[in-house]
């Protein structure tokens, strides 16, 4: 038992080391030592509770993207479209962040993140119909509504929603009471976090325990089982999606009230497509998405800080992130396997 | 006042049209290639450098083909030898190689952002006398770069391949009747990689296009987002070679009209909107149209 759960743990995290063994070469060939940047980056992300706050500040949108990316994925819809939900519900909750004035905390932020969710969802309401009525592919349509998304944004950010005397593209700052409450000042850390972690969590046990989250996990590994047992597999795929769509919503409103404090064009740096590698490495699990949302947190705050203490570019981390979501989906047990044949 | 237009449009159709072919080809031998923007901004890096280290056009094109090729081949191999999902691959090649070559910037240039190395030799452009004068034609056929010629040669080349020759034959059965064409002894994995190779190739031109044919610089935002234009083009046009040079020029048309729309009240975010809200209107009049032909038969 404990044996299987190490081999399952070791292949989990293959990828991520063989991500880091290119980072190497990257940086070896650069004319940087590699472990001492890995260990630079390793004390900038844990060491000391600063550190360790802006890495958890860092893994709360993953959080939220992973598990958004991996409702969809583990139904076998193919959403790559949380990356769109996030940008319009970041600019939900942050609109109405500064038009509701005079609103409680206790009303504000509840209505933000309400609409920031709803958006999200009603954003998959399309590519879910196309798919389930139409058979059109879901891949295509969620990655060219993430372009729509951002341009959209962007634009009312550029004109309608522009802060008033501002030159860059932003919103006005939210109300204070609009502002999710820090979890330990000064560090940015916010209450998000423990949301987005209660999410993951709950999760894992709709994931284990109900009948939805085992029906949905079984029309991803055998959708024509399911039809001839009589489940509803186009009504539960739709469900799914906009399930993901309502997550990724909130993941943009939550960063909008928590850290941002605004909506800003270019607000995601990838989050969406960070999620799918932190869906895909952690194999849609619960405790899996944690970890590897801590992975990529950690990759991202000390990404931002070891820029300031060497002359290591900051896109070491872009070039990681990318190469275990390759790494990630390969069967890297075919490259044994081919050898044992040939020989 | 047209011309200027027309002429613009080509202009910026070429790199869309060089990359939709090359991602249609990939995609007629069985692999959808989101990671078209990777292999891109690869071209696009290698060809300043080249050109500005050689003062060759030639040599900076061929080592933008090369290295495109090669950034298709290794994400082709993932793809076919480790059964990894194309979709993921992809992106993950997006993210992977914008971030090495914002890195080398950095670290072997020490240049944020941009980069402009003295020396950096452009494209020429071939004017045609006396037609260079005639409204409209002179200003479709004149001034253009040997890019955009090969571009649009490109399309009937493909066409003809991939309807009327043994190769053409082998990479759609590779692409939709994989055990068949194992069954027949052919290869279909080398059949995918090569067109994945072809698409990193012509991708790889296509950002030698936009490096040393429009600008003459390199910008880590170059491609912008052009890759997953051209995939728009080539699901636009169904896999049929001139359906998405049509969707190439369409696309290459809209971002000349956006340009010089620039100030005159139309956001510019709107128009960078319409290619992708034109695949998925596209996409949906092929799933009406399907579901009525399904209908009508059953």
């Amino acid at each position: 038992m404990i044996r299987a759960a190490l081999a399952n743990l070791a292949a989990a995290a293959l990828p991520f080391v063989l991500a880091l063994a290119i980072g190497a070469i990257v940086l070896a060939v650069t004319g940087h030592d590699p472990l001492s940047v890995y260990a630079l980056m390793a004390s900038e992300a844990f060491g000391g509770t600063r550190r360790i706050a802006a890495t958890l500040t860092a893994t709360t949108p993953l959080l939220l993207t992973g598990l958004a990316t991996a409702i969809a994925f583990r139904a076998g819809v193919f959403n790559v479209g949380v990356e769109g939900c996030f940008y319009l519900g970041g600019l939900a909750a942050a609109t109405l962040g500064f038009w509701l004035v005079g609103w409680p905390a206790i009303a504000i932020i509840p209505v933000a993140l309400l609409a920031g969710a709803l958006i999200g969802g009603a954003w998959m309401v399309a590519p879910a119909t196309l798919k389930v009525r139409l058979g059109v592919d879901e891949v295509v349509t969620t990655l060219m509504l993430n372009f729509i998304a951002v341009n959209l944004t962007s634009w009312l950010v550029n004109g309608p929603l522009l802060a008033r005397g501002s030159a860059n593209s932003a919103t006005p700052a939210i109300e204070k009471t609009a502002e999710l409450p820090r979890l330990l000042p000064p560090s940015t850390l916010h209450l998000g976090f423990i949301i987005s972690l209660a999410l993951v969590i709950l999760y894992g046990f709709w994931d284990r325990f109900t009948v939805t989250g085992f029906r949905s996990r079984l029309v991803g590994l055998n959708a024509r089982f399911c039809r001839a047992v009589g489940i509803d597999v186009p009504s539960l795929l739709f469900r799914m999606m906009i399930l993901s769509g309502l997550i990724g919503g909130l993941a943009g409103a939550i960063h909008a009230l928590g850290l941002v404090h605004r909506f800003v064009a270019g607000f995601s740096p990838g989050y969406g497509f960070t999620g799918i590698a932190v869906a895909l490495l952690g194999r849609n699990s619960a405790l899996g998405m944690i970890l590897a949302a801590l992975v990529f947190g950690a990759l991202a705050s000390s990404g931002a800080t070891i820029q300031l203490f060497s002359d290591v570019p900051i896109e070491i981390v872009e070039v990681l992130q990318g190469t275990v979501m390759i790494f990630a989906v390969a069967k890297l047990g075919l490259l044994l396997r081919d050898r044992r044949g040939l020989a | 006042m047209i011309d200027p237009l027309i002429h613009a449009a080509l202009l910026m159709t070429t790199p869309i049209l060089l990359a939709a072919i090359g991602g249609l080809v990939n995609r007629v031998g069985g692999i959808v290639n989101i990671g078209l923007e990777s292999m891109m901004l690869t071209g696009a890096l290698v060809a300043v450098i080249v050109s500005a280290d050689t003062g060759s056009v030639v040599l900076a094109l061929l080592a933008a083909l090369v290295a495109g090729g090669i950034v298709g081949l290794l994400m082709s191999l993932v793809v076919t030898r480790l059964a990894a999902n194309e979709i993921i691959v992809g992106l993950g090649f997006s993210v992977a190689v914008a971030g090495l070559v914002r890195f080398l910037l950095k670290s072997v240039y020490g240049v944020s952002g941009t980069f402009n190395p003295p020396g950096v030799v452009m494209l020429p452009r071939i004017d045609i006398p006396v037609i260079a004068d005639v409204p409209i034609l002179g200003a479709i056929l004149s001034g253009q770069d040997p890019l955009t010629w090969f571009a649009w040669a490109m399309v009937p080349v493909t066409a003809f391949v991939l309807a009327r020759t043994r190769l053409g034959l082998r990479l759609r059965a590779a692409g939709s009747a994989e055990m068949t064409a194992r069954a027949l002894g052919l290869d279909p994995l080398a059949s995918r990689d090569a067109s994945t190779v072809f698409a990193g190739a012509m991708s790889g031109l296509a950002g030698a296009h936009l490096s040393i044919g429009v600008v003459g610089l390199f910008n880590e935002g170059i491609t912008g987002g052009r890759g997953f234009i051209a995939l728009a083009a080539f699901y636009f046009g169904r896999n049929r070679p001139w359906r998405t040079a049509l969707g190439a020029l369409l696309f290459g048309f809209f971002e000349a009209l956006q340009i010089r729309l620039q100030g005159r009240g139309v956001p510019a975010e709107l128009v960078q909107m319409l290619p992708y809200l034109i695949v998925i209107l596209v996409l949906t009049g092929l799933g009406l149209a399907n579901r009525r032909r399904s209908g009508s038969s059953s």
